[in-house]
């Protein structure tokens, strides 16, 4: 069963799929699988609704998470908007680089735990080069119709699958959401004998 | 959008509030005060019968409570989630999914393929909400999770669950769902949005995926297994 996929569906403002980076790309190491890496609009950016007290308690127990796993939480930039659609739009370019892991793990960091706003190119740079990214090729990622499309699509297919937040983790059609279940799938992708030997 | 609103609602605010949440001082002055007066802490917890992950959670924390003087006060609603979630009803699907999961980790099966429609368990909060808090509420509300979503499937019939509560408490149940309104009402008011929902010391934690910070908070209050 080498090369089974697994979808993994991920917004760069959520700080769930923030906390599920490490663990879910590790996944492809531990486990014979694609890992596809599909980058999604938030929440509040597909219409959905996110009530204050869901964002206040957000905050603290990602906190409490953050801490729990070791990675910094806390100096923020809320990336709504701008920020969100232009990592998403690098993400895709990394991923045709071969560097979605990284960037999107220095993208969650700098988010997240260094405050940096990737909706202004020096922000959105500095991301890209602690990926190993060159600028260039980043910046003609921002305008390429194409790469927006995918990211359209990716939105679209997370609706179509009928879910509703992020991170999501498919596997043979069973859906994992929550940086919480990742110890789930491991256990499915275990009992289908992916394994890594 | 000024620069400074902006800021203030991207970077300082959320910065604020993760700072504040990392405040444990008065929270354990507190713990500590209620047990130099010999008295016990308190986890409630809201929770809804139809719901696999509040069965979970109560089970669960049964179980992590016991050894600790630490009073379990089960707060039944029926109504709940976020207003005019167009997620709900793919929200009660993926439960079952779950629910699955979650009862590997407690060593059990989950026993239903089907989500339970939250008015057919509406009688057990009624007469939970009734009930007085203590050691005979708690087991009936573990068992009572057990047998629906563990051990059984189909309808629900409330005789069955009537002869639980006589051996739990040795008389019949009451109901008060005018209590469970006020649950449901107390929910909203304090914030938590989805069940289950646990309050130890000012904290909230999503009960059915915060085990082992609720263990350590409690041990960081000083409600440590005796």
């Amino acid at each position: 069963m080498a090369g089974a996929q697994v979808d993994y569906f991920y917004s760069f403002r959520s700080p769930y799929s923030y906390l599920s980076a490490p663990r879910g790309f590790a996944l492809a190491d531990d486990f014979e699988i694609d890992l596809h890496f599909r980058g999604v609009l938030p929440m509040m950016m597909r219409g959905e609704s996110v009530p204050v007290a869901k964002r206040l308690h957000t905050m603290r127990d990602v906190k409490r998470e953050a801490d729990r796993l070791g990675m910094p939480f806390g100096r923020i930039h809320d990336p709504l908007g701008d920020g969100a659609t232009r990592c998403l739009a690098v993400s895709e370019y990394a991923i045709e680089q071969g560097r979605a892991r990284e960037f999107v793990l220095a993208a969650g960091l700098g988010i997240w735990g260094e405050a940096t706003d990737p909706a202004t190119d020096e922000g959105l740079r500095r991301i890209c080069e602690a990926a190993g990214l060159g600028w260039d090729g980043c910046k003609a990622a921002l305008s390429n119709e194409a790469i927006a499309d995918r990211v359209e699509a990716n939105t679209n297919e997370l609706v179509e699958i009928g879910h509703w937040g992020v991170p999501v983790f498919v596997f043979e059609g069973e859906q994992f959401w929550g940086q919480d279940r990742i110890d789930d799938l491991a256990f499915v992708l275990s009992d289908a004998g992916l394994a890594r030997r | 959008m000024s620069k400074l609103r902006e800021r203030a609602e991207r970077e300082i605010g959320p910065r604020v509030i993760v700072a504040a949440s990392t405040i444990t001082a008065p929270a354990r002055a507190a713990a500590a005060a209620r047990r130099a007066t010999g008295r016990s802490g308190r986890l409630e917890l809201y929770f809804g019968f139809d719901d696999p992950a509040s069965a979970f959670a109560v089970i669960d924390l049964e179980q992590r409570l016991q050894g600790r003087k630490v009073i379990f006060d089960l707060l039944p609603v029926v109504e709940r989630g976020i207003k005019d979630d167009p997620a709900l009803e793919r929200k009660r699907i993926y439960g079952i999914t779950d629910g699955r999961r979650l009862g590997r980790r407690i060593g059990l099966t989950l026993s239903r393929s089907e989500p339970i429609d939250p008015q057919q368990t509406a009688f057990l909060a009624g007469w939970v909400a009734a009930a007085p808090r203590g050691a005979a509420l708690t087991r009936f509300c573990a068992a009572a999770c057990r047998r629906l979503w563990f051990e059984s499937d189909g309808p629900i019939e409330a005789e069955r669950y009537e002869e639980l509560w006589r051996e739990c408490f040795g008389s019949a149940p009451t109901a008060d769902q005018a209590a469970v309104r006020a649950n449901e009402k107390q929910m909203t008011r304090r914030g938590p949005y989805e069940t289950p929902a646990a309050s130890i010391g000012g904290r909230w934690f999503f009960a059915q995926d915060r085990s082992a910070q609720i263990a350590d908070w409690l041990d960081q209050l000083g409600w440590t297994v005796k």
